[in-house]
């Protein structure tokens, strides 16, 4: 038995798997046998042992070069480091697709595990939906996108992987993030899907599905960070962001998510939206679809692209398919979806988030747009275009700002309805600190309108967000007492949704200060300099000491070495880089970055004089704030973390939540929610809501 | 949305998905080749075997002109593709004609011995003949109808039902007595 | 009740309003064409400092890099025609002759086209290594090494 044979009887075993799944949990669901039920579930398993022994076998080839295996020797060579040859599984299509489909699997089998337990109805819907979705996907691994397939005679060495992805550590982690993000997405979907299927759409399969749906979310969000910082890191052209189709493809179902993930409380809690909820889910799942059509079938150009074209029909075939099903169902299930809650106030925490919602499905159309807009314009007037970075930040600069401050209004806003006074209370105190915010950024010399406006909004939500955690503590301090520290760990153990949203919060506040601070005041300058000759720009210095060249297992490897400064604190000696790969006829560029928490210094090497080795060209950027991207972006993960952590112990309490409902039924129009926050976690409150909505 | 309307819902993605399928049938990666419905640029070069080949003693024939090399792995791929149109089709009709392109003739004739196949490839030193043909990198292949005229540019490796077509389409198009 | 319907729908008209008159414009004004030499030569006029691509090859013998003034010129042609181009900025690394490039800048009326970027068009997989044997070699005769 070759790896080949057995990889390739792993992928077919789990095809198999996929059936069993989608065949047992529809037959099993619908009929309401508990036998198919569970063979349904027991298939997951099965379908994720086959993918993992097909993911060790596809690991156990790479990195022992048996280059009879087709993908090694598409992607693999004997120089290439250890680290490269195991983590070049994502590096090109059908290696990604493995993994995608691993993922898959062990999601589904996750999924089924947690829920093994008690009979809904729900649970073998959402795992026969799943099984459909690895169908599509390991069926492409056994055919058109077989990485096993044998190779005779086996060539002795291949071409290694694409050098853009051997070229920094990062190529090891965004990656992984944005896949486990991405697919992650299918298990929202599935339960959506699951829920049509079996009927049943009161809140109970949202509740689930929001919970998955934050996990994934949180690994997207992640992803998208981490692929900034890498671009930022390998690419050398001193930015983060390219509004490249690959880019978009990742951030298009992000933003659907984090709709969802707003929209899904107006639904828990008022019992409006409901096909609107269903279908931003199911938008989502097309979205991650879409964007892995767009950028691997050749559809688009981007510098991400992999270039094949046999799976282009077979990801659009299934598009369609999933597009007409889903709206098949909901259509069929259109009685079951009347909204029962009405929209009592216009200020009110529901039209907060239905704003929300509205920009963030504006804001993903637009992208949308521009990134098919040279296709549309190829179909129209066979004419050849594209739409640069300039239109999209023009078009989501002011989106972006009428959602952050969304993001300060919403959550201090209560449900249902608020008096004007009350408001007035709520934000004399936010609206001052970003109004002080912009003020003082005024008289600091600041023009430029974009800033300005952020920072105000910043300052107004972080104030916002500051108020609810102290009145959060103070609540908690009342009923139980203790520290203020401990009383902040309980609000972030008894409600972790609602306070991990809010620190969540804050980590996008500090991206957006970021990236309106890197946008406006970058310095960047191209320079040829001669030996021990000195630049100056901004505070920093450089000098050019010399032109070295250096041979790795891999690659050959050209550099500068220069010294810097930044005002008169010397920073050591920076080697920006040119790697050259066999497999390439263009180096890779490794700029050197010096971060800190104010600034970075990015050099770049454009050119080198090769000759006399005399001369260098260098792009000397000047980049504020960078650093707070990735900051931001860590503080997102740890807030999804906390929203998401399992809650140790029971948070129902009946005596607590009778004397809230005895107060609610004695005046139903009380502002229940965060405006009085009596201290009652959020479950308790929404325990109460529904039965102040029933009774 | 009550009654039949409502099932008409699901027909709205349709435009998008048409769209969607319109790009499949174009390339994004291939800049527009101006050389379509050109005549061929001519050119004289030596064969592997060290014989001199010029380009326009073959007209007369449908030339499937393939840049490869033996370092390039989509090569080893469409190889099969090659070797069973000089099988299927007589050579008075159809000739495939090789250009290495940035390579070892003494690799390339190890790839040649090892895969099989007897046409004739050229050597193509300083890619004087790739630049004119705009190639960017192998394999590309080049379909010249029997007047010598690029009838149809390929990116990547071939397929045996896009060479069948396109070929057969050219040769219908100068059988006598059809489109004259 | 039905005077804030009419108030939300006026607001809702007036945002959607917004959002398309923003997107237009910023279509309008940020679409890059993407030509061939031939194409540019055809459109004439009408094409002067809009933003553009133009794809082709970079022409033998026409390459002149000035490291003082940090001016690379070079004729690109598709085979047919010619058209000049003045960068500003270092070539890219491995940039030679009769490679294929795309260059991002802009026709001005003097027939010279203003680039600000140079970009290496290659296929993403099928990638050559130098012409001569061993790609290493190639790259270690970059640096000329004191004494190795």
């Amino acid at each position: 038995m070759t790896l080949s044979t057995l990889g390739y009887a792993s992928v077919i075993a789990a095809l198999l798997g996929a059936v069993v799944m989608a065949v047992a949990g529809l037959v099993g669901g619908y009929r309401d046998r508990p036998a198919l039920r569970d063979a349904a579930r027991r298939a997951s398993y099965f379908c994720f042992f086959a993918m993992s022994s097909a993911m060790l076998i596809m690991e156990i080839a790479l990195l022992s070069h048996d280059f009879s295996v087709d993908y090694v020797a598409r992607v693999g060579s004997r120089e290439t480091p250890a680290y490269y040859t195991a983590i070049s599984l994502w590096s090109s299509l059908d290696g990604s697709i493995l993994f995608w489909g691993w993922i898959l699997s062990g999601y589904a089998a996750f999924v089924a595990f947690v829920r093994r337990r008690g009979a809904d109805r729900l649970t073998p819907f959402v795992t026969a939906t799943l099984g459909i979705v690895g169908i599509f996907f390991f069926g492409l691994l056994v055919g058109p996108a077989n990485p096993f397939g044998l190779v005779v005679p086996a060539p002795a060495n291949g071409p290694g992987p694409n050098p853009l992805l051997q070229n920094h550590a990062l190529m090891g982690l965004h990656p992984p993030l944005l896949y486990l993000g991405f697919v992650g997405l299918s298990v929202p979907f599935a339960f959506a899907i699951g829920a049509l299927l079996s009927g049943n759409l009161e809140a109970g399969w949202l509740r689930d599905a929001r919970r998955w749906m934050i996990a994934a979310w949180a690994f997207l969000s992640l992803g998208i960070v981490g692929g900034a910082w890498w671009s930022y890191e390998v690419l050398g052209w001193g930015g983060y962001w390219a509004w490249d189709p690959v880019e978009n493809a990742s951030f298009l179902p992000w933003l659907t998510a984090t709709a969802f993930l707003h929209s899904a409380m107006v639904q828990e809690r008022r019992g409006m939206l409901k096909t609107w909820n269903l279908s931003l889910i199911i938008c989502t799942f097309l979205l991650t679809l879409l964007g892995t059509f767009l950028t691997r079938s050749g559809v688009l150009d981007s510098v991400h692209a992999f270039t094949e074209g046999v799976i282009g029909p077979l990801f659009l075939g299934f598009i369609a398919f999933v597009t007409f099903t889903s709206l098949l169902l909901i259509v069929w299930r259109s009685d079951r979806l009347h909204a029962k809650g009405t929209l009592d106030g216009v200020v009110s925490r529901e039209s907060a988030f239905i704003l929300n919602n509205l920009v963030f499905v504006a804001l993903t159309f637009t992208v949308l747009l521009g990134t098919g807009f040279p296709l549309i314009v190829e179909a129209m007037r066979s004419e050849r275009i594209s739409v640069g970075p300039p239109y999209f930040n023009m078009v989501a600069t002011p989106l972006a700002l009428a959602l952050l401050f969304l993001m300060g209004v919403g959550p201090a806003l209560p449900w249902r309805r608020m008096s004007a006074e009350r408001l007035r209370r709520t934000f004399w105190m936010p609206t001052a600190v970003g109004a002080g915010v912009s003020l003082v950024t005024v008289a600091l010399g600041v023009r430029q309108v974009y800033p300005i406006i952020t920072f105000g909004l910043a300052g107004f939500v972080l104030a916002t967000i500051l108020e609810e955690f102290r009145k959060g503590v103070s609540a908690r301090r009342r009923i139980s007492g203790g520290s203020p520290v401990r009383a902040l760990l309980d609000l972030f153990a008894r409600n972790g949704r609602r306070y991990g949203g809010y620190v969540v919060h804050t980590g996008i506040v500090a991206i957006a200060v970021a990236l309106a601070i890197s946008g406006t005041w970058k310095t960047e300058r191209e320079v040829t300099l001669r030996k021990g000759e000195q630049v100056k720009i901004a505070e920093y210095t450089v000098q050019f000491e010399d032109v070295w060249g250096r041979e790795e297992s891999q690659r050959f490897v050209v550099g500068v070495t220069l010294k810097t400064w930044r005002g008169d604190r010397y920073l050591g000696e920076q080697q920006p880089r040119m790697n050259f790969y066999q497999s390439s006829q263009q180096p890779i560029a490794s700029p050197a970055v010096v971060t800190s928490l104010t600034k970075d210094l990015y050099l770049t090497l454009m050119a080198f004089d090769s000759e006399e080795r005399e001369h260098a060209t260098i792009r000397v950027i000047v980049n504020p704030a960078v650093a707070w991207l990735w900051i931001g972006g860590l503080i997102v993960g740890i807030g999804a973390l906390i929203a998401i952590w399992p809650h140790g112990r029971s948070t129902y309490r009946p005596e607590l939540a009778l004397s809230l409902t005895a107060d609610l039924i004695a005046s139903p129009d009380a502002e229940a929610g965060p405006g009085t926050d009596t201290g009652a976690t959020e479950e308790e409150q929404e325990q109460v809501a529904t039965r102040g909505l029933e009774g | 949305m009550k009654g039949a309307t409502r099932w008409l819902i699901p027909l709205l993605p349709v435009p998008v998905l048409a769209l969607l399928a319109f790009g499949l049938t174009r390339s994004a990666q291939v800049l527009p080749s101006a050389l379509i419905g050109e005549m061929a640029p001519e050119f004289t070069l030596q064969t592997m075997e060290g014989d001199s080949l010029a380009l326009s003693e073959l007209h007369g024939q449908v030339i499937v002109l393939n840049f490869w090399a033996s370092w390039c792995i989509p090569c080893r791929e469409e190889h099969p593709v090659l070797a069973r149109a000089t099988r299927e089709y007589s050579e008075g009709d159809v000739r495939v004609l090789g250009v290495l392109y940035q390579d070892d003739p003494a690799s390339a004739e190890r790839f040649m011995m090892r895969y099989g196949g007897d046409w004739t490839t050229v050597l193509d030193p300083g890619s004087r003949t790739a630049i004119d043909f705009g190639v960017y990198g192998v394999p590309e292949s080049f379909f010249l109808d029997t007047e010598g005229k690029i009838a149809h540019k390929q990116i990547g490796p071939l397929t045996w039902s896009l060479l069948r077509s396109t070929v057969d389409s050219l040769l219908a198009a100068s059988a006598p007595g059809v489109g004259s | 009740m039905k005077r804030r319907r009419m108030w939300m729908a006026l607001g809702l008209v007036a945002i959607v309003g917004a959002l398309v008159l923003l997107v237009a414009g910023g279509l309008r004004e940020n679409v890059v064409y993407f030509l061939t030499p031939t194409e540019l030569a055809a459109r004439g006029a009408e094409i002067y400092d809009a933003p553009l691509r133009l794809g082709g090859q970079v022409k033998i013998n026409t390459v002149d890099w000035n490291v003082d003034a940090a001016e690379l010129r070079f004729v690109i042609t598709d085979g047919e025609t010619d058209v000049p181009v003045l960068s500003s900025g270092a070539p890219p690394a491995m940039f030679s002759e009769g490679m294929g490039v795309v260059v991002e800048g802009a026709y001005r009326e003097d027939g010279v086209f203003r680039s600000h970027n140079v970009m290496v068009k290659h296929s993403n997989e099928y990638r050559p290594p130098e012409e001569g044997h061993e790609a290493k070699d190639l790259y270690r005769s970059l640096i000329i090494e004191d004494g190795s």
